[in-house]
């Protein structure tokens, strides 16, 4: 194999044009995949982060494609994080930093699709659509409702196998106006801006039930059902504020859901 | 150097690297623990013979010195080689390194500093079919830390010296050099979504080829190179399929205590790398040489460039020296020695000949040297410096900064001498000013004793200071010291690697036989 691949090379070398893939023919088509399951996205970005609004346009695509079975988190974490000053809002969280550094990330953006390891921003399409096609035996849903400065959420699992994991409970918030570097426009590379009136979307404010939430152990055909309640920090926006539960063990995510806060 | 003598005789030789850290705390640091033990230890052993040399190297990074890639860590011999020479012909079947030109479409080679290794395991033939003519040809995967999951890297090379033919040129202290390289890339096709429905349809084959030329004439010299690379959609240049381009051109004069270089570079979308979604500082097959001086001051290396591959940039060096006479008005007794180098990077835009609108780095520094007694030797330098944070590092806009250096060599004793170093560093943006002291006491032929402090007063009021002791016995070097250093970023050759804070305990030992 490797002697074809040589000689093949050989011949190239005389005919340098051999593997010119024209504009028309650079993207092959392939059916849509059917969504079995939701997934975990866990953006780790930065507000300092120029590359990172390219994750962000990715995981717009994703959502666009498949609505409420992509669920994306950002986490703004890291070296390029930026946890706020006297005059600028800051988004990134010592929870994610607990997180960035515990994943042993290297860049940003980079994400965990379903927590099976670091991901470039670029192969998120790839891997999502991989693991949207995989079954899970967890179902969940999940309420969280506004009374006053408390939110009550109320988490339901039902497993068809026997299961030992975690839940974890987190409190994200959208359309959040924040400083952001990027490039003008997003995939220039040649220029580079600090948007002031950037829109910051599903932005991890806290978890609720710890940074690594908490055991849950189920048998074959077992329910479970946990409520919480969470006050409400003064610099969060309760119109903007929704909840995501998912249940995960170390062979990643199993079964994740997302609801606004009423 | 161990000689066997035989039929024939073989000699062994070697090396032994090792460099270690003891954490005493990490109040500022996430990467690793007080008490954690690190480090980086490399063993080489050769094989020498008249027909046969053979090689191995043994790497011990389980648990390395912070600031590597994740994938570093591990342990074994990644390097293993032998190599048969006859007459005109030399095969290596193994590890190797190999530079094809200046590097721009080939360069396979180590820095250890920087973690970088990108060796070629398959094999390679050299034939010198006649003088001057010196053909390669090679085959290999990359060395990708612990495993060689690339891409097929293969090709050749082939370099001529006229002058070796054209015995005119020869009498007229004329050489004249023609080179011309080709690489192909084989890697094979894998899902990569570019939106929901439609996977990128990757070119297996990436070729590319470079053409040089050399002329030496008397005091003067000039390099032209020029090198393409086909369609390579990579995370680097963000799954484009456009050509890649580099062209340099380089003048050098040489005489009588001056010379002169001048140096252009364009490159464009020039990141070759063995894997197309790799990032980072592995698997590249090529190397762009930074036209930017490396500084070994401290404040001077502060803020260093790296080389923008995918992005392209425009590189402009220009450098003169003069050696000023001694017993001259401005050599004095002794003579003077006196550097301008001045060095532009910029943006790119499509046009060729046009700028794009980013200054990436500028340096514009001068450099005096000059004996004022018979004992004291003195090197002062100013240096004024520009540098794009942003693109260099992701964020912290352009750093506009003027460094001052003071460098004086003092013989106190036929085998004392005392090193210093002041260092000033001004600039009102990032961490603002910074201060540089370093001491440093050399009793020939064994001992040496440094002590240094980095002080950033304007901002953090941070002291970074260190203490080394050094004993040299022999061809055996063990060093002791004890020191925090800062966060940032080590280059080399345009190549930079981000090393996060440190303190505590260092030992180096060094070993050749």
């Amino acid at each position: 194999m490797k002697v074809k691949i040589f000689l093949c090379s050989l011949v190239s070398l005389f005919t340098m044009a051999c593997d010119h893939i024209d504009e028309n023919d650079r993207l092959i088509y392939v059916e849509p995949e059917p969504l079995q399951r939701t997934v975990l996205l866990e953006d780790f970005t930065g507000q300092k982060c120029v590359n990172c609004p390219r994750g962000t346009k990715v995981i717009e695509q994703l959502q666009e494609a498949y609505g409420e079975g992509i669920i994306a988190v950002s986490i703004h974490s890291g070296p390029l994080g930026f946890k706020g000053n006297a005059t600028a809002l800051g988004l990134a969280t010592d929870l994610g930093d607990e997180y960035y550094n515990h994943w042993q990330l290297e860049y940003q953006p980079v994400g965990l699709i379903n927590r099976h390891g670091a991901v470039n921003y670029t192969d998120w399409m790839t891997k999502v659509r991989e693991e949207m096609t995989k079954t899970s035996t967890i179902d969940i849903s999940l309420d969280a409702l506004l009374s006053g400065n408390q939110i009550t959420i109320t988490v339901s699992e039902w497993s068809i196998g026997a299961y030992d994991g975690k839940l974890q409970i987190w409190v994200l918030e959208d359309s959040i106006t924040a400083t952001q570097t990027r490039h003008d426009p997003i995939d220039n590379d040649n220029v580079t801006i600090n948007d002031k009136n950037y829109v910051h979307n599903h932005v991890l404010r806290a978890a609720v039930n710890g940074a690594w939430g908490e055991a849950v152990t189920f048998d074959a055909n077992e329910s479970k059902t946990q409520t919480y309640q969470l006050s409400v920090d003064a610099a969060w926006n309760t119109a903007h504020l929704s909840i995501v539960a998912f249940v995960y063990n170390d062979n990643g995510v199993e079964q994740a859901i997302r609801k606004v806060v009423r | 150097m161990l000689t066997a003598q035989g039929q024939q005789d073989v000699t062994v030789s070697g090396s032994v690297q090792s460099d270690m850290l003891l954490s005493t705390q990490n109040e500022d640091d996430k990467y690793y623990e007080s008490g954690d033990f690190m480090t980086n230890t490399y063993l080489d052993v050769l094989l020498q013979s008249q027909y046969i040399d053979a090689g191995a190297r043994m790497e011990y990074m389980e648990h390395p010195l912070p600031g590597f890639e994740n994938d570093f860590k591990g342990w074994g011999v990644p390097h293993f080689w032998v190599k048969g020479k006859l007459d005109k012909v030399e095969l290596t079947a193994g590890t190797f390194y190999e530079q094809f030109g200046s590097g721009f479409i080939l360069r396979s080679y180590e820095e250890r500093s920087l973690g970088i290794d990108n060796s070629l395991l398959g094999g390679r033939l050299v034939i010198k079919p006649m003088n001057g003519v010196t053909l390669k040809v090679l085959s290999g995967k990359q060395r990708h830390y612990w495993k060689w999951d690339g891409g097929l890297v293969s090709g050749a090379d082939a370099e001529v010296s006229l002058d070796e033919w054209v015995p005119s040129l020869q009498q007229h202290d004329t050489r004249l050099s023609l080179g011309a390289s080709w690489v192909n890339k084989y890697e094979e096709d894998e899902d990569f979504f570019w939106d929901i429905t439609h996977r990128l349809n990757f070119p297996k084959f990436v070729n590319a080829w470079d053409v040089r030329t050399s002329l030496n004439h008397g005091p003067w010299g000039v390099l032209v190179e020029y090198a393409q690379k086909t369609q390579d959609p990579s995370y680097d240049n963000n799954y484009s399929y456009d050509n890649g381009h580099v062209a340099m051109l380089s003048g050098s004069y040489s005489k009588k205590g001056l010379s002169i270089l001048l140096q252009a570079k364009r490159s464009e979308n020039m990141s070759f790398r063995s894997k197309r979604s790799q990032l980072g500082t592995s698997m590249f097959i090529n190397h762009l040489p930074a036209f930017t001086l490396d500084h070994t001051y401290t404040l001077a290396a502060l803020y260093p460039y790296a080389t923008q591959l995918a992005s392209g940039e425009w590189a402009y060096q220009a450098e003169v020296g003069y050696n000023f006479k001694r017993k001259t008005p401005l050599g004095g007794k002794y003579g003077m020695n006196v550097k301008l180098n001045y060095s532009y990077v910029r943006a790119i835009q499509s046009a060729w000949f046009k700028w794009g609108s980013d200054t990436y780095y500028q340096d514009l520094n001068i450099q005096m040297t000059r004996r004022l007694t018979s004992d004291v030797k003195l090197n002062l330098m100013y240096m004024n410096q520009r540098y794009n944070k942003t693109v260099i590092e992701g964020e912290g806009g352009m750093i506009h900064s003027d460094i001052f250096v003071a460098d004086a060599l003092f013989q106190l004793a036929p085998s004392t001498k005392l090193r210093t170093e002041l260092q000033y560093l001004t600039t009102r943006q990032d961490e603002h000013d910074w201060a540089f002291a370093l001491a440093e006491l050399s009793l020939a032929p064994h001992w040496m004793i440094t002590v240094s402090d980095l002080w950033n007063h304007g901002d953090t009021k941070t002291h970074y200071y260190q203490g080394q002791l050094t004993y040299n016995l022999d061809s055996h070097r063990i060093q002791l010291g004890y020191g925090r250093t800062r966060a940032g970023y080590n280059c080399s050759g345009g190549v930079c690697r981000f090393v996060p804070a440190t303190r505590g305990f260092t030992l180096s030992y060094n070993y050749n036989f």
